[in-house]
């Protein structure tokens, strides 16, 4: 990357919004695992293993999978946040392989958030 | 045994095994090959060895494997490994399993000899102190040694870097051993007492070998808040040994840590980078089964 | 008449503000002025209902009309419409018929009392991407310092904005960059204190973890403000996933330019490394740490001088702790008014706890300075863990630190008020604990963890701590004795009063908080041999209430000395003499039938009584 000027950055800023932005890049929702170190402790990359071997079995590509840091409900972890086109963000909490199954059966591929499972649902306040 | 212990060779192609028996027969050692991992490991369950020398890309049974089944069956061989792959990564693993020594493949003859005899001058030592204390017990294989000194270049003119020298040696040998202080000291120019000084000051270096698996119980607030204490007993009688010991067999080190960051799982055991979360104080042996 | 006000809350949630809620709630503001509306119509932030998507939300009262969608442009319309007692239609968002049975963050207590200001990224970005971070305005903060301010003027904003360490002192931090940045020298440093030495904290690991470019902003946004132009973070080798994430941060940041040679093109160099601390706690003190950076044995030093004159290798040094850096880029972004704008007068903005022990929620929190400690624990945090036990204190500021007690709950937590309860604000840890913990126990636990800690450069404090804590094992092995109490009393006055650095000084603390607290307990222990949570073994005895034992029978099986026998569904009983007060059945039975009584050995009651009948 070449050095970076004052206006660079703000290019940079939007284009990396725009980039953020599952919508914006086709994609149908996006799924994150937090990963801090108690998230890790807890089996957070395996569960990582059977979410990502799960949507693949199925065959689906229009959700973005990544990582993230601890979310800090650390007494229920591990934890993953589910976005889809046109909903709130959900969290789902002491994710286990069983859940993440029906996780991916009802939320991720039918497009209903799982009630009994998910913890929350909505963005925290920032500012 | 006389002071020249026999050799195993342990290769997958047999020009390499040739070679060697060729170079060290001349010098009056007594060599023996194996066709691999799976041939060795049959050879060596007839009959003892002072030293294999062995190969680590070979099919089937493999040289870590080997090495590993060295150590655990034969503690007393010495292993020096012949690799033309001297990647960073599998030099690291081989040197955390106790090997003495590598020589790179294709090797000379001079190499070969050089290299067999500091092995042979290891085990022997190591075997001429066997009834002595602990402490002189472990010595400092000349592989170590040489990654060491790499360090230690690297370090040498940069100001304040005592600390991380000492961070590497004890990530590479897992301990920090008195001759590896005194090597650190001599090759950094800095006096040993203060070199002493340091690595006893902060609790991050020891200066006790570890076990094949390090117990590491979490005595932070959040875990003592969750009774880890009585994890804590629960481990010391269940091995045998105190806080900082190691069990007779080597196989376990207990240590306590204070806070491993992972406070929300209290409380917490770690075994070796395996992280064991809301262990019940009367069930804490359990977590140590899969480690045999 | 207040009934009449209205109340326009603008989301502040992640998803909204992203949306663009922050020039929304600027329009109405503006809006209530120029009309001289301020009498009748409030404007504020609000927390999220879940409805995210449609960005950003408003709601008005009365009536909790939800807006969404809403530009700036439309401020005017919706206050208009309410003034007349009506509703804007056309931005109306009418909730789906059958709601969702998820609770939003906003009807949650764990997150309607936060508000994320360090964690402002948290679980939103990849922790490795600076892109992520720089989609998030990350940078921002320090493009505005270096290429439109003086180094005086960024000075001025963080000393404005309140700032205060958060590395347990609560020094004010523009305070300390103003005397650092008019040091004259060829060099200066900026420092970063990762070391988080407190056991049971864990807010500056995660910081680091989840949004290391936060740290390096802050640095970067420091260099500027003294003038330094290299830098080290100072990190525990134990948190190896830290390091692994904050080296990648710099590699990233060094190669886009925004580490090194004229960040920006502004002319300012600042390089940052990381330096790995090798576990002593007293290398979190500041003069420690620059000794332990220059590769010596990490023992404090007397102050004057003063790091901010001669520091690391002598030249002015400022050191910070790393939430202390990751709340200026903001400050920077958003000014210090807005800083302000959370928080007490003397205790600005926000700060993150890690709540630990015997509460629901563990995890990390960020509030708002000022709250009652009552909210943290009971809303935030979601009270005791276990069922049916009572709370008995939360200890702050970790070894250094005190345990405040259940009638002090209502203590807003803010710098000063949390000292005059004897404890410290401390760098965040907060562990909570039930009645099933023993006092007099933990404050043998910190003392020990002090005294082992303890450098031996000061005399009082190396010898102080291990008389101390030889007394306090001696009350909890039941040797206590009657002045107890107050030797320990008089050690502690002489340790906090001759000891060179805060670890010496402020090591007394847990023992004498207890003690000021929880007296009862330690003359239980003392005069009654008599430890009422039956920690300390050798102090307690346990019987089975017969009133409440419904022999099921959990505990017999559960006791590893088989020391207790009855019959099936008839009231159980311990065998005194073969009891080792493991407390295994008290842990087991679930109608709390076990009582835990004075030692019998030390208090000489027969055990034959109830024990011999077998
Ligand atoms: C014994 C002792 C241990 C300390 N440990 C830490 C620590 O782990 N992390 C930290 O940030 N500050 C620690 N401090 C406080 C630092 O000395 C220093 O005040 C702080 O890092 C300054 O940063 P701030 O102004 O941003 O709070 C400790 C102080 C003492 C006396
Ligand atoms: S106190 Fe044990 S992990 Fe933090």
């Amino acid at each position: 990357m070449s050095k970076l000027t004052a206006e660079d950055l703000v290019r940079l800023r939007d284009k990396a919004r725009a980039a953020m932005d599952f919508e914006k890049q086709g994609y149908r929702g996006k799924v994150v695992m937090h990963t801090g170190t108690c998230g890790i402790a807890a089996g957070a990359e395996k569960v990582m293993a059977v979410l990502t071997a799960e949507l693949k079995e199925r065959n689906v590509t229009d959700l973005v999978v990544t990582t993230s840091g601890c979310a800090g409900i650390c007494s229920r972890e591990p934890l993953m946040t589910v976005q889809l086109k046109g909903q709130s963000p959900v969290k789902y909490t002491e994710l286990t392989e069983a859940k993440v199954k029906s996780i991916v059966e009802e939320h991720l591929v039918g497009g209903q958030p799982v009630e009994k499972l998910a913890f929350v649902m909505g963005c925290e306040a920032a500012y | 045994m006389s002071d020249k212990p026999n050799i195993l060779v342990v290769d997958d192609e047999s020009i390499v095994i040739r070679s060697a028996e060729l170079v060290l027969k001349g010098a009056g050692y007594e060599v023996e090959g194996a066709n691999g991992g799976r041939e060795a490991i049959a050879k060596m369950e007839q009959k003892s060895y002072g030293l294999v020398f062995t190969d680590l890309k070979m099919p089937e049974v493999d040289g870590i494997t080997l090495i590993r089944w060295v150590r655990n069956a034969r503690p007393d061989t010495g292993i020096v490994i012949l690799t033309g792959y001297p990647s960073q990564d599998t030099i690291k693993e081989a040197l955390s399993l106790g090997i003495i020594d590598y020589v790179p493949k294709p090797f000379t003859p001079a190499v070969l000899l050089d290299v067999t005899q500091r092995a042979v001058h290891w085990v022997l030592e190591r075997r001429g102190a066997a009834g002595k204390g602990e402490e002189e017990k472990e010595d400092f294989p000349p592989s170590m040694a040489a990654e060491l000194d790499k360090v230690i270049e690297f370090y040498r003119d940069k100001p304040g870097s005592l600390i991380p020298v000492l961070q590497r040696a004890q990530e590479m040998i897992g301990w920090l051993p008195v001759p590896a202080l005194r090597r650190i000291a001599q090759g950094m120019n800095i006096p040993p007492a203060e070199v002493h000084s340091v690595t006893t000051f902060y609790s991050f270096f020891t200066m006790k070998p570890r076990g094949d698996h390090n117990v590491r119980v979490c005595l932070g607030t959040a875990c003592y808040v969750k009774r880890a204490e009585e994890v804590m007993k629960t481990l010391e009688e269940g091995l045998g040994v105190e806080v900082g010991g190691v069990t007779p067999d080597r196989k376990f080190s207990l240590e306590e840590v204070r806070c491993l960051g992972a406070c929300g799982l209290a409380p917490v055991v770690m075994v070796d980078s395996d992280t064991f979360a809301g262990i019940d104080p009367k069930a804490a042996m359990d977590v140590l089964k899969p480690y045999g | 008449m207040a009934n009449d006000l209205i109340q326009i809350s603008v989301c502040s949630g992640t998803g909204c503000l992203d949306a663009g809620s922050l020039l929304v709630r600027t329009a109405f503001e503006d809006h209530v002025r120029s009309q001289g509306l301020e009498k009748t119509v409030a404007v504020n932030f609000g927390g999220c209902a879940g409805t995210c998507p449609q960005g950003p939300v408003v709601t008005v009262e009365p009536g909790g009309v939800l807006y969404h969608g809403v530009q700036p442009g439309d401020a005017a319309a919706i206050v208009g419409e309410h003034l007349k007692g009506g509703v804007l239609d056309r931005l109306r968002y009418e909730p789906p018929e059958e709601p969702s049975k998820i609770p939003s963050t906003g009807a949650l207590p764990l997150y309607r009392h936060q508000v994320l200001r360090v964690l402002r990224n948290k679980g939103l970005i990849d922790p490795e991407s600076m892109e992520e971070y720089i989609a998030r305005d990350g940078y921002q903060g320090a493009a505005k310092a270096l290429t439109q301010m003086t180094a005086e003027e960024v000075v001025a904003t963080v000393k404005n904005s309140g700032l205060r360490g958060r590395g347990g002192a609560g020094f004010p931090t523009g305070l300390k960059w103003e005397f650092a940045s008019k040091s004259v020298a060829d060099q200066k440093y900026l420092l970063c204190n990762g070391d988080e030495g407190d056991p049971g904290a864990f807010m500056d690991r995660s910081v680091m973890e989840a949004d290391p470019h936060s740290v390096v902003e802050g640095m970067i946004i420091g260099s500027r403000a003294i003038g330094a132009t290299k830098g080290v973070i100072y990190v525990r080798a134990e948190y190896p996933l830290a390091v692994k994430r904050l080296q990648k941060a710099i590699d990233d940041a060094t190669a886009a330019g925004l580490l090194g040679k004229n960040i920006l093109g502004s002319g300012h160099d600042f390089e940052l490394s990381i330096y790995l601390g090798a576990g002593a706690f007293v290398c979190g003190e500041e003069t420690a740490l620059m000794r332990s950076i220059e590769g010596k044995r990490g023992m404090p030093r007397p102050r004057p001088p003063f790091p901010a004159h001669k520091g690391l290798w002598d030249k002015p040094t400022v050191l910070n702790n790393v939430e202390t850096y990751a709340n200026v880029p903001p400050i920077l972004l958003h000014g210090a008014d807005w800083y302000r704008s959370l928080g007490t007068q003397k205790s600005a903005g926000t700060k993150v706890f890690a709540l630990t022990g015997a509460i629901k929620n563990v995890g990390l929190v960020e509030v708002p300075m000022g709250i009652p400690l009552r909210t943290i624990i009971y809303e935030v945090g979601g009270g005791i863990g276990k069922k049916n036990k009572k709370f008995k204190a939360v200890q702050m500021g970790g070894p250094s630190g005190g345990c405040i007690p259940e009638h002090l709950l209502d203590t807003a937590v803010d710098f000063d008020s949390i000292n005059a309860t004897g404890a410290i604000m401390g760098s965040g840890g907060m562990v909570v604990m039930d009645e099933d913990n023993c006092m007099v126990s933990l404050a043998k636990f910190f003392l020990g963890f002090t005294a082992d800690e303890s450098c031996g450069k000061c005399p009082p404090c190396r010898v102080g701590t291990r008389v101390m804590l030889d007394l306090l094992t001696d009350i909890t092995e039941g040797r206590g004795k009657p002045g107890d109490i107050e030797t320990l009393i008089d050690i502690c006055d002489d340790i906090k009063n001759t000891s060179l650095c805060g670890l010496g000084q402020t090591a007394p603390n847990p023992v004498l908080t207890t003690i000021r607290y929880f007296r009862d307990e330690y003359e239980s222990h003392i005069h009654d041999k008599w430890c009422k949570t039956g920690i300390c073994r050798d102090l307690a005895s346990f019987e089975i209430d017969p009133e409440i034992c419904t022999g099921c029978g959990v505990c017999a099986r559960a006791c590893p000395q088989e020391a207790i026998v009855g019959e099936k569904k008839k009231p159980h009983r311990i065998i005194q003499e073969l009891c080792i007060q493991c407390r295994t059945c008290y842990d087991k039975c679930k109608f709390n039938s076990i009582q835990i009584k004075a030692s019998r050995k030390l208090t000489g009651v027969a055990a034959a009584a109830e024990g011999g009948k077998h």
